[in-house]
């Protein structure tokens, strides 16, 4: 009986995965008829040209961009929480967007510095590149600290001390940047899922595929983690190993995401909490896929929001996934009543 | 080396403890030998914070001894590969696990870790495992419970299962009688002692519940500020080692009632007559309020018991001069303990 729940459970996450997705990708504030949409998936032409660009090139790689950074955020702070026994943990914690956001603004901010010349804004590729650059440096970081530091807690406030330094240090560079860029680098800051085009789609799709199953191969790591880290020892559990597997999960994940996308918030810390009630089981075999197709599905719910029909751009992702979620997550908490052991 | 000795755990000057700036800082204890055999229940006592823990850490390979070797079954435990010593050792902390909607049976499955493959997939040999475990425990009803919906007594036994389901010859569990009422503490002493005769499992564990422990255990073990020493629980009666636990505090350790007492200065003697148990606990209330008890004709007062039918005692109270009648012990000791010097 309790397996038959968890496949209908399964079943009726995916088919929201997959209904969200669709309406992703009719909603837009142009209107486009739901049988040309049909017509131009199914590989035909439809009546107007530009409905094909504005479908296979926007719509659709945005669509899959929100239900991938949902799956990656959702699962890489699921991970954090579970390693550092945390329910506030979230992949924020070990600095890796702060180093993110470090990276792009010395990019966006340095480049008017050096370049005084041009005001051209830097390339998108850049912009990536540079988040990267900033979250792997954080990780680089978090490692050679845990492969000395045995006590997670420590680990868990030396990350949180690299985010605040990296944060820091952006307020720095904007007080001395140029308006022009400042403003690049804060719009950089809201987040916005319509950045990726088809072409980084390739390296954004693998990169995301990769984080995520690497943190399906860990479930059953993740569920001794769960003990604390000693009864994962006496099982067998190699700790550094462990360790080193689950932050590079999400340090693919979190990087990658903010390097697309912006610092997304919020997803990361409710997601894993929302799937935690939704599937009464804290067996990760059971809250990975949970949290990974919840994560999807409510960050496709939210990209819908953001672009409700009629707006011309759509509002800041980073807002309607705070203002969604806020009031989920102080639900969870007043329903439950024991947040602090629900990891 | 004979069968016997194949299959024991030994340690052999052990020094365990934490090694600080220097290695006198740190050291917890002194060297220690002591050893157990296939199918015994050891129970290990010791003041607090005289390393027990780390003792029983130490020998689950959690941390790092000092000085010394560990030999599990002829092996030295630092030449176990983390999957071979766990499907050796498992080990019971003092850790309260809050995980909530973790499953009973779950927590007991994680006990398989050691033998499943990499997705955690229980077989069905592993599935019964687990059953039998919990079947073991008499916590088969309650499989599908939350572990934060059950009892302190029920939750240490769920823990205990776990560490069956790891099927190893050797358990080791830091006092897993505490914070349980009296019928548990008996109830996970007893359960302790079959796993041992029943299973042929080396069980050793650390208590403070002394008079329950002796009662099961094969074998103890007490630590002391210099050495550990060893033997059934009569030996160490009979060389008067319980006694030497506690030198420097107020206890005195009865050796044919096997029970602590604090030391109090008598000033003023009694004698007491009578039968039964109206006669000793009578000589023990006495002696609980400062009076030196004999049944000698040595001194002037006495109190006799009277042993009646059905529970109508009573107990005269008499020297040379007067005699008194009381009708409780509490009545005969309240006045006592006002009236002494009137008598």
């Amino acid at each position: 009986m309790e397996r038959n729940k968890n496949i209908l459970l399964f079943v009726l996450l995916g088919l929201l995965t997959v209904g969200l997705f669709t309406a992703s990708v009719f909603t837009g504030s142009v209107h486009i008829p739901v049988s040309e949409i049909a017509r131009i998936i199914g590989g035909g032409e439809p009546l107007r040209p530009e409905w094909k660009t504005i479908v296979l090139d926007l719509r659709v790689p945005r669509a899959l961009t929100a239900l991938l950074a949902g799956m990656g955020l959702a699962v890489s702070g699921l991970q954090m929480q579970t390693v550092f026994r945390n329910p506030l943990a979230g992949p924020f914690v070990l600095g890796i967007t702060a180093g993110a956001s470090l990276g792009v603004a010395l990019v966006v901010l340095g480049y008017a510095w050096i370049f005084t010349a041009s005001q051209s804004i830097p390339g998108n590729w850049l912009l990536i590149a540079s988040a990267w650059l900033g979250s792997g440096a954080v990780l680089f970081i978090i490692m050679l600290v845990s492969v000395r530091v045995r006590d997670i807690m420590t680990i868990l406030i030396l990350g949180i001390m690299f985010g605040s330094a990296a944060t820091a240090l952006v307020s720095v560079l904007q007080y001395f940047s140029e308006e022009a860029m400042l403003r690049s680098y804060v719009i950089w800051t809201m987040g916005s899922l319509g950045n990726v085009s088809r072409s980084q789609m390739q390296i954004f799709l693998p990169a995301i595929l990769t984080g995520v199953l690497i943190s399906l191969i860990s479930a059953k790591t993740l569920n001794a983690l769960l003990l604390g880290e000693n009864y994962a020892r006496s099982l067998g559990v190699s700790i550094t190993a462990a360790r080193f597997t689950v932050f590079l999960s999400t340090s693919v994940l979190a990087g990658t995401v903010t390097a697309f996308c912006g610092p997304i918030g919020f997803i990361g810390i409710a997601v894993p909490h929302i799937a935690r009630m939704i599937t009464k089981n804290a067996n990760h075999r059971m809250l990975l896929p949970s949290t990974i197709l919840t994560g999807g599905i409510i960050m496709l719910a939210s990209d819908i929001v953001s672009r409700l029909p009629g707006h011309e751009s759509a509002l800041p992702i980073n807002s309607v996934t705070a203002l969604i979620g806020i009031p989920v997550v102080i639900w969870i908490i007043i329903k439950n009543q024991k947040f602090s052991k629900m990891v | 080396m004979d069968n016997g000795e194949t299959e024991k755990l030994s340690v052999s000057d052990l020094t365990v403890g934490y090694p600080r700036r220097g290695k006198e800082a740190g050291m917890i204890f002194p060297s220690i030998n002591a050893s157990a055999g296939k199918g015994e229940l050891v129970a290990l006592f010791g003041r607090n914070g005289i390393g027990k823990s780390t003792l029983l850490r130490s020998m689950a390979n959690l941390q790092k001894p000092l000085e010394g070797k560990i030999m599990v079954s002829g092996k030295e435990i630092v030449k176990y590969s983390p999957n071979e010593l766990a499907r050796t050792i498992s080990f019971v902390s003092t850790e309260r696990i809050n995980v909530n909607n973790l499953k009973v049976a779950d927590m007991v499955a994680f006990g398989r870790f050691p033998y499943t493959g990499w997705t955690g997939r229980l077989s069905r040999e592993d599935s019964e495992t687990v059953d039998s475990a919990l079947n073991m425990v008499g916590m088969s009803h309650m499989a599908g419970k939350n572990i934060n919906h059950i009892s302190d007594g029920e939750r240490q036994r769920v823990m205990i299962a776990r560490s069956l389901a790891q099927d190893t010859p050797f358990i080791i569990l830091d006092e897993p009688t505490a914070f349980l009422d009296l019928p548990n503490k008996y109830e996970v002493v007893h359960l302790l002692g079959r796993m041992a005769s029943e299973k042929n499992k080396t069980v050793i564990f650390s208590t403070h519940d002394l008079g329950i422990a002796i009662q099961a255990a094969d074998k103890v073990w007490i630590m002391l500020e210099d050495r550990l020493t060893e033997g059934s629980p009569e030996d160490l009666v009979i060389n008067r080692s319980f006694g030497s636990m506690f030198t420097d505090s107020r206890l005195t350790f009865n050796d044919e009632t096997a029970e602590f007492r604090i030391k109090r200065k008598a000033e003023r003697k009694i004698r007491v007559t009578g039968k039964g148990r109206e006669h000793l606990w009578t000589g023990k209330a006495l002696e609980r309020i400062g009076f030196e008890v004999s049944s000698e004709k040595v001194v002037d007062t006495e109190v006799n018991v009277i042993s009646g039918k059905g529970n109508k005692t009573k107990w005269e109270l008499r020297n040379p001069s007067k005699i008194k009648e009381f009708d409780s012990v509490y009545s005969l000791c309240y006045f006592l303990k006002n009236n002494f010097s009137a008598i």
